[in-house]
């Protein structure tokens, strides 16, 4: 890491779900919601926001989002001010230009916040828009969307190492149990057995419905500080201590092996490296679980277990609170939702609140202290990390 | 703004004989607006790589090939993805391949392909190159596709005019 020391000292979720509410009204949601969760904060002290949209265009006929997004939550960023677009790791996006902004001088104080709306009337307007994340002259007219290439990625993996649907369930089952501790989520109160779920309808073969993240409306944002300006926010903090991004293709004809996901290896060493952390020294982590078969690959890659060994590695409840790693335990993507924008913000603000104490105990990890946070975005063709240390500001 | 931009040299990339593509705009008339559309404009106005749907009208699917360092690239390109040469061939693909992988759309598709639910996609090996193609996969239904089956690449076009290509599994296993 070079730069500036620079930590999250604050954050905040709406609501995710199917809502009643339009993108600035989620934006103006989460600029309340901000404020209230962090005491020190002052509009004024802000110099600069980064705003997390995927596709405000297209779900919400709606671009230049960043001074909408500003006026809604009450900022005037006088620095820098500008929207991030990365798919699914658009929130990531925001935190990491947070964090370089930040790092390199320009900015002492800034806001990251996440948005998205993408319930629609038409549900096949919503997933046109989904469909525009691929290669959309090349891919898209055969139909490509996240479902079935996802799916591919399944059927190669049960091929080559024998996974089951039953470990995938595992994984589902595990975050929508999860989701339970989280008010927040999308299925929070929602009951999810594997037998319940091995016989939900099949959305794209072999992956049911409960394989499958939803469409999610839904918001969150956090605070990152300079370290001379953390005294103004005492208590406990997260300070960024690496990050690694890779991308290797965007055509699915070039993406390779479907089930090995190099640029997810090579991103989270560079991360780790960064942070000067060994994987095995995680407290938790915030996997990318926009389906159930992305967080077993997920595990291979960071080397939780052997190459093909993920599904095993999650029905033995190796990633369960109290495991080896436990993985997304505010409920993942799959038992929160996935507001794209917002997803990788809600991610880091799980991070916070777990460093904090501030989650309710059926999914507090025991004095944690180092947490790691990953997005993929489109077809698994860019892998998006961030390694994070619990602090304390005095 | 002022003063002409002087004019660039376009990278030559046909060498084979190929009829050159009709002028006029194409798929103005598609049954979703232009930006919900997810086939492409094909014309010579509208891409530099309007010979690649002239090519795939005469049931040729080709991609360029880099002359300098030989990379076949997939999409087709006007520069090399690795050496960034200018000056690529259009060669045609093999019209074979084999299954390497494949799901299918049972709900949820975009507009426009609603009517098609459910329908199958894979990745395709193509053979003899070192490319695997996506792309829809029909002749039969998704639940009788198998992994490493052999299927035939074809085009086909769209009331409008503008073509693509597919994959056709076997009428029978």
């Amino acid at each position: 890491m070079t730069g500036r020391g620079v930590a999250i000292v604050g954050g905040a979720c709406t609501d995710f779900g199917v809502r009643p509410l339009t993108w600035a009204e989620l934006a103006q949601e989460a600029g309340a919601a901000l404020f209230s969760a962090v005491p020190g904060l002052r509009a004024e002290d802000v110099d600069s926001l980064f705003v997390g949209a995927a596709m405000p265009e297209r779900f919400a006929f709606q671009s230049h989002v960043a001074p909408l997004a500003a006026e809604q939550m009450g900022l005037r960023p006088r620095r820098l001010l500008q929207r991030t677009e990365l798919a699914c790791a658009s929130g990531q996006s925001a935190i990491r230009s947070a964090y370089a902004a930040i790092a390199s001088g320009l900015s002492d104080i800034a806001v990251a916040v996440g948005v998205e709306k993408m319930n629609l009337p038409s549900m096949a307007e919503a997933n046109t828009s989904m469909a525009c994340v691929m290669d959309r002259p090349w891919d898209g007219p055969a139909g490509a969307t996240a479902p079935p290439f996802f799916a591919m990625v399944a059927q190669r993996h049960m091929l080559e190492h024998g996974t089951t649907a039953e470990q995938l369930a595992a994984v589902s089952e595990k975050n929508h149990r999860l989701a339970n501790t989280n008010p927040h989520a999308q299925f929070f109160a929602k009951r999810f057995s594997r037998e319940k779920l091995l016989g939900l309808p099949i959305v794209a073969p072999p992956l049911r419905l409960g394989d499958c993240s939803s469409m999610t409306d839904g918001a969150a944002a956090v605070v990152l500080v300079a370290d001379e300006f953390l005294r103004r926010f005492p208590g406990p903090v997260a300070w960024v201590r690496g990050s690694g991004q890779y991308s290797d293709f965007h055509n699915l004809a070039n993406a390779g092996s479907l089930t090995d996901w190099v640029g997810m290896k090579l991103a989270a060493r560079e991360a780790l490296r960064q942070a000067k952390v060994d994987v095995g020294e995680l407290d938790l982590a915030e996997l990318h679980d926009c389906f159930t078969i992305s967080e077993i690959v997920e595990y291979e890659a960071l080397g939780l277990c052997p190459p093909g060994g993920g599904g095993r590695w999650a029905a033995d409840g190796n990633s369960e609170l109290g495991g080896t790693l436990p993985v997304n335990l505010r409920g993942g993507l799959l038992g929160c939702g996935h507001p794209l924008g917002a997803t990788g913000i809600a991610q880091a603000v799980e991070v916070y609140e777990q460093f904090a104490s501030r989650v309710p105990a059926a999914r507090q990890v025991r004095d944690p202290r180092w947490a790691l946070v990953h997005n993929l975005s489109g077809s698994a063709n860019v892998h998006s990390l961030m390694v994070y240390e619990r602090g304390e500001a005095s | 703004m002022s003063g002409a931009r002087p004019a660039r040299p376009r990278p030559r990339l046909e060498t084979a004989a190929v009829p050159p593509p009709a002028p006029e705009r194409t798929g103005d008339a598609g049954a979703v607006p232009f930006l919900l559309d997810f086939l492409p404009l094909q014309g010579e106005r509208d891409t530099r790589l309007a010979r690649f749907y002239e090519r795939l009208k005469a049931g040729r699917l080709s991609t360029t090939r880099c002359r300098r360092d030989g990379t076949i690239a997939w999409p087709p390109r006007t520069a090399c993805p690795r050496c960034h040469a200018a000056e690529l061939d259009w060669v045609d693909l093999p019209s074979t391949g084999t299954l390497y992988a494949f799901s299918a759309v049972l709900g949820g598709a975009p507009l426009g392909m609603e009517a098609e639910v459910p329908f199958a996609v894979g990745l395709v090996d193509l053979d003899g190159v070192p490319l695997r193609l996506f792309g829809r996969v029909v002749g039969r239904p998704w639940t009788e596709l198998a992994v490493g089956e052999p299927v035939a690449v074809e085009s086909y076009s769209t009331p409008d005019g503008r073509v693509y290509y597919r994959f056709r599994a076997g009428a029978s296993r």
